[in-house]
């Protein structure tokens, strides 16, 4: 009886990782997925995120939730910006991703030292009334819980990638933008500008990040380098999900966030990254594409 | 009403000049073919039309509704927008989108997306192929195939003047004539006009109204109709080696 109450419960904070998992990879999926832009500096960002959130609600009194909005646009236009740089100086000069991948790591460390010296080394916490609160449940004698600020992060992850998935599936510039990276001469003849295109992709990539902010912040406190942590995981979260497929991201997401929720429970939290990323190579062994890919092994 | 006209154009890729003094013109309605074998500079003169490169001296003009457009300085975008689509070499697909997907992009032009159901229809009429293989993605087709959703997907942009880059390459014999039967056929029922780069002279003077060969780099004949083409000698030693 324990063991099932235990089971459940796991399962139940699983599911719900998974859509924080998810939020945090989303935006990874359109500039890494579909844009090539191998972009390591993305949970930094997401924390950059968090903390303006944090001065939001500290400062204002401003939802969490409410501010994860306000700060959307802000993170597109700054994701115009970045890409704008990008491909000035590194992108069109050549198409080799690790001179990318030097760009991305220089705006990790950049993004860090100056949240460093704004806000120290502290952790960081927001308040609103959800946080620290669970909806409880008594059935049949177990006790099963649900904290409301995972379900919070899990709801607005769903419904993040829920519209960006059908937005990319119905748009002409989602169908534009999945056809970037397969030829960008030939998008260009369909009467498409494939910089602008990419452009405004990775912008919404980045305006992904607003959100995310917000749910990290009601999530876990956090501090400057705690974007770190999650390189790995979002990563491998886009790559279980298959390049270029948004829902793959979503689905590669709850995958691990229930295994890492499982392996937390039973066996405690250090063998979590081993097993998501055990999953990660066992389904690329017989996969290569990830599970909803398109076929292209880049 | 379109109507394509070239002069004098110089073009090349870095310091290597491939077309010296180019002239030719495409008349309303017209199939005009361009003649050649390889590393003649067909593609390049499509790539200069379309805007993918910047000729070095002479001039492009778009004449259509009595305007009369200078494509010189215009973007790929811009070209579109005026009506003019490529085909280009290599048929250039989306691999990993559907047959369907390729050619919904095909109609990303503002122009083109008010009529892009009427668009689809006449495609899947002209290659009913197509319609079978809606689902498929066009990376996973036959050549032939290919082919077809290349001509297709730029037909779903409306253009007025269609620029086709070699549609015979690389396919069987029997789908070349298929391809060259339905590239005249597209051009009546759409009243489109047509400027085909073709190495195929037996296949390509059955639906060109008038040609020009083009060798290293310059046009070399220009005929005046059809039946002046087929007896050019210049296309018999060119193409026979005689």
């Amino acid at each position: 009886m324990e063991f099932l109450e235990l089971l459940i419960n796991a399962l139940i904070a699983g599911i719900l990782l998974g859509g924080f998992f998810a939020a945090l990879s989303i935006g990874l999926s359109i500039c890494f997925g579909l844009l090539d832009a191998v972009n390591i500096a993305h949970p930094t960002i997401i924390v950059g995120a968090a903390f303006c959130t944090f001065l939001l609600n500290d400062l204002l009194g401003i939802d969490p939730i409410v501010a994860g909005l306000i700060l959307t646009p802000v993170f597109f236009l700054f994701g115009m910006g970045i890409y704008s740089l990008y491909y000035q100086f590194f992108e069109r000069q050549s198409a080799e991703a690790l001179r990318g991948l030097a760009f991305f790591f220089g705006l990790l460390f950049i993004a860090e030292v100056v949240m460093i010296m704004i806000f120290g080394v502290d952790h960081r916490l927001v308040s609103a009334p959800y946080i620290g609160e669970s909806f409880t449940a008594v059935v049949t004698g177990m006790t099963f819980s649900v904290p409301y600020r995972l379900l919070a992060a899990f709801v607005i992850a769903g419904l993040m990638t829920l519209g960006i998935s059908y937005y990319l599936s119905s748009s002409y510039f989602g169908r534009a933008t999945s056809a970037v990276h397969q030829d960008m001469m030939a998008l260009s003849l369909m009467g498409a500008d494939p910089v602008m295109i990419k452009r405004i992709a990775f912008a919404l990539g980045l305006a992904t990040c607003g959100l995310a902010g917000a749910l990290m912040i009601i999530v876990i406190p956090i501090e400057p380098a705690v974007g770190r942590f999650f390189i790995g995981n979002v990563f491998a979260i886009v790559v279980l999900g298959g390049l270029g497929s948004i829902p793959g991201t979503l689905v590669g997401a709850l995958i691990l966030g229930i295994a890492e929720s499982l392996v937390s429970t039973f066996f405690g939290p250090s063998w979590a990254p081993a097993v998501s990323f055990g999953i990660l190579l066992g389904v690329l062994a017989f996969k290569p594409t990830g599970l909803f890919g398109t076929g292209d092994t880049r | 009403m379109a109507e394509l006209i070239i002069k004098d154009l110089v073009a090349g890729y870095g310091n290597v000049s491939v077309l010296h003094n180019v002239s030719l013109e495409v008349e309303e309605g017209s199939i005009v073919a361009l003649l050649g074998t390889n590393g003649n500079g067909k593609s390049t003169l499509m790539r200069c039309v379309a805007g993918l490169i910047k000729p070095t001296a002479g001039s492009i003009t778009f004449k259509d509704e009595g305007a009369e457009i200078d494509l010189i300085s215009d973007s790929p975008k811009q070209i579109v927008d005026h009506g003019i689509a490529l085909v280009p070499e290599g048929r250039r697909l989306f691999p990993l989108l559907t047959v369907e997907q390729n050619l919904m992009l095909g109609a990303y032009r503002k122009a083109a997306r008010e009529r892009i159901d009427e668009s689809i229809e006449f495609c899947f009429e002209l290659f009913p192929r197509l319609a079978e293989r809606r689902e498929q993605k066009a990376g996973s087709m036959s050549g032939g195939e290919q082919q077809m959703l290349a001509v297709a997907r730029a037909m779903m942009s409306v253009p007025k003047l269609l620029l086709i880059d070699e549609p015979s390459v690389g396919l069987a014999p029997i789908l070349v004539a298929q391809m060259i039967e339905k590239i005249g056929e597209l051009s009546e029922s759409r009243n489109v006009t047509i400027l085909m780069a073709e190495q195929n002279f037996n296949q390509a003077i059955k639906i060109a109204d008038r040609g020009y060969i083009i060798v290293h780099g310059e046009i070399a004949f220009a005929s005046k109709d059809a039946q002046d083409l087929a007896d050019n000698d210049m296309v018999k030693s060119y193409y026979l080696g005689a």
